[in-house]
């Protein structure tokens, strides 16, 4: 019976223009509407408050943590969006950076991926570097899954067909094992797409894998990084295409995902947009998954970010303009 | 014609990039252009600007390592 059901809305859907996609099947639950409303941005007086760009976030209990890529520095602000401090400044010494591109935080040390340094350093809270190690390829995000257990993804050259985009280290920063191939076709600018990809670490060590414009799957990684499941995301969720200039002309590419967090269970996928040209930009609407896959809410937010993470019912998110932003998500 | 217009603009920027786009003063090996190369890449992927925009700053990237491999070689 529900397969007929099925059936009809999918055809009643196809007659009236709708992908069949985004048609809910019987027995899925209704996805909640909820928006988000804003609670704070950064601030604190001082030039150091601003982000000139912010591309990655972390928090912990009391304070959220952003590397700053072009300020050479991770900046620190309380949870209200306060700023506190900022540890860092651009050089190859310890304690500085040359492109900060990724933060995460364990037992009150902060792990900073040191993009054009190839490294990623250990830092106290005070900036005092504790140690680092380096790595042949140039690290994009650290996720710490546990004290000995760092994972650092890169983006891939473009020119190998052989490189892998997941590294998994030990808390010494021995290689322990590589993951992920990256997609090699020849065309550079292509596969850059193809290989964007997303990790949000769960709850016991392991971690969560979302290609921006790949697949509509989640990839569950182990705390060894071996791949212990895909979970299809729900048919509600519409991947937007896009015709991308590349060699040979413009390739339709679908995009999936500008960005994406895991918090309590739950998978948080920041959906793309149209902008006004018809290019395809990050956007203002979250939707919420439950561990199986199934869409349960969407968030609207107030305006469009580029990076978010979730806390509980905050969001701490970065807007177009490299500003921190807090929300409350509220029904 | 607005096609047109668009495509002669198109070329024309591709044709500026080939011309001027600049040559690392530093590259004295081909490992510093793909260093370069390395580099201009990753700052599109961080940019966080809309799809179009990121692969034309790719492509970019792309012509000045070619750009700065032959100038190297030659």
């Amino acid at each position: 019976m529900n397969l007929i059901c099925k059936q009809a809305l999918i055809l009643l859907a196809l007659a009236s223009g709708i992908p069949p996609s985004a048609v809910a099947a019987p027995g899925d639950s209704p996805v909640r509407r909820y928006v988000a409303e804003a609670v704070a941005t950064e601030g604190g007086g001082s030039d150091n408050a601003c982000l000139a760009m912010a591309v990655s976030l972390a928090f912990d209990a009391d304070r959220i943590y952003v590397a700053d890529a072009q300020d050479c520095a991770v900046k620190i602000f309380t949870k209200t969006g306060r700023f506190q401090a900022a540890i860092g400044r651009k050089g190859g010494g310890p304690g500085e950076f040359s492109f900060p591109s990724g933060v995460a935080l364990l037992g009150g040390r902060i792990f900073v991926a040191d993009k054009f340094n190839h490294r990623v350093q250990v830092l106290e809270a005070s900036g005092r570097c504790l140690r680092s190690f380096g790595m042949p390829f140039a690290p994009d995000k650290v996720f710490v899954l546990s004290a000995d257990r760092i994972l650092v993804t890169s983006n891939g050259t473009g020119r190998s067909a052989t490189e892998k985009l997941l590294h998994l280290f030990n808390g010494k920063g021995d290689l322990l094992r590589e993951e992920m191939p990256a997609l090699f076709s020849g065309d550079p600018v292509l596969d850059a797409f193809r290989n964007m990809f997303l990790v949000s670490p769960g709850p016991a060590g392991d971690f969560f894998v979302v290609f921006k414009s790949r697949e509509r799957f989640v990839l569950h990684y182990g705390r060894d990084a071996a791949l212990l499941g895909r979970i299809p995301v729900d048919g509600r969720y519409a991947a937007k295409s896009l015709p991308l200039p590349v060699r040979g002309g413009r390739k339709e590419v679908e995009a999936f995902c500008w960005d994406s967090a895991y918090d309590r269970g739950r998978f948080y996928l920041l959906a793309p947009a149209f902008t006004g040209e018809g290019d395809l930009g990050p956007g203002d609407q979250v939707f919420v998954f439950d561990a199986a896959g199934r869409l349960e809410a969407r968030i609207d937010l107030p305006v469009r970010v580029t990076r978010l993470a979730v806390d509980g019912e905050r969001i701490y998110a970065v807007d177009r303009t490299s500003d921190l932003r807090i929300f409350r998500i509220v029904p | 014609m607005k096609k047109i217009l668009l495509l002669a603009l198109a070329g024309l920027v591709l044709l500026s990039s080939v011309f001027f786009f600049p040559v690392a003063v530093s590259a004295h090996d081909v490992s510093e252009c793909y260093r370069d190369h390395q580099v201009c890449r990753e700052r599109a992927f961080n940019l966080d600007a809309p799809w179009t925009k990121v692969a034309l700053v790719l492509t970019v990237c792309d012509i000045a390592l070619g750009k700065c491999i032959l100038a190297v070689k030659v």
